[in-house]
């Protein structure tokens, strides 16, 4: 017959970090960068997340003035998607954790 | 970001790709420049096919996790190939119509400007375009190997080969404008 183990079972330890953020939602980011156009930036916003023109260019001047602009958010599923089709058209684009 | 050169002589000038009333475009492109966008495209395609990791490149394919390195890593291991699928499809679908059509779809007119908008920025990389160059290009090309230590030869064909890579950037920059009005024209 085979003995009871005595040794510790090996526990997955929680990533504590994650489980705290899990109910938050994440955010997707555009970044400036120098080169691409403010024209297709707004376009690609409009045409992407059916932003009105004035919403899309509101956005597109925080990317310029303010460095980056939150464009989406939502599961993370969703927000690499928007990252992609993002990326797909050129943009600058990250998500992360929403922090407050 | 750059500022948008054609839309002040929108009213005043019909552009190399316009929208039509049944919804497709139509681009007019001289044959110089149809056979100079085919010939950067297909290096483009080229250069994609023999690697993805090259530094002239590395803004086709940007980081999607910022401040976490394990999640992006994965991120890249489950999507890079996906994205390098999609620009590649743009690019063949960008050479197709150059070469054999001047009525483009929308799903057609897409990948036109995906196609653009990618050689403009692997271009603008190798130019090390920054926020303050969109005014004085040509002349920051033209002195830019000025004070260094080589030969006035090869000082000049460099000079001469950064003008030409930002004549190409503003050219590129020009198409894209218009494209994305004549897009815009039907949102």
């Amino acid at each position: 017959m085979a003995r009871a183990s005595v040794q510790p079972a090996q526990v997955l330890e929680p990533d504590v970090d994650d489980a705290t953020k899990s109910d938050k939602p994440w955010i997707v980011i555009v970044w400036n960068d120098p080169i691409n156009l403010m024209s297709y930036v707004t376009f690609v916003f409009q045409k992407l997340f059916g932003y009105s023109l004035e919403k899309a260019t509101e956005l597109m001047l925080d990317v310029h003035h303010k460095g980056r602009a939150v464009v989406s958010n939502g599961s993370r599923e969703r927000a690499e998607f928007d990252v992609y089709r993002l990326h797909e058209h050129g943009l600058w684009a990250t998500m992360e954790h929403e922090t407050s | 970001m750059g500022d948008d050169g054609a839309r002040n002589i929108v009213k005043t000038y019909k552009g190399p790709l316009v929208r039509t009333k049944d919804g497709t475009y139509k681009l007019a492109l001289p044959k110089d420049q149809c056979e100079l966008l085919t010939h950067l495209i297909t290096e483009l395609r080229d250069s994609l096919l023999t690697t993805t990791d090259d530094a002239s490149l590395r803004r086709l394919f940007p980081t999607a996790y910022h401040n976490d390195a394990k999640k992006d890593a994965e991120y890249q291991r489950l999507m890079r190939e996906e994205l390098l699928a999609s620009r590649l499809s743009s690019i063949e679908t960008t050479l197709k119509v150059i070469s054999s059509s001047n009525e483009l779809s929308e799903s057609e007119v897409d990948a036109f400007a995906r196609s653009i908008n990618s050689l403009r920025l692997v271009i603008g990389t190798s130019l090390d375009i920054a926020e303050s160059d969109y005014s004085d290009t040509a002349a920051t090309a033209a002195s830019s190997n000025s004070d260094s230590e080589i030969p006035d030869a090869d000082q000049d064909e460099l000079a001469e080969q950064e003008l030409v890579q930002h004549e190409l950037y503003d050219f590129l920059g020009w198409l894209l404008e218009w494209t994305v009005i004549a897009q815009s024209a039907g949102l």
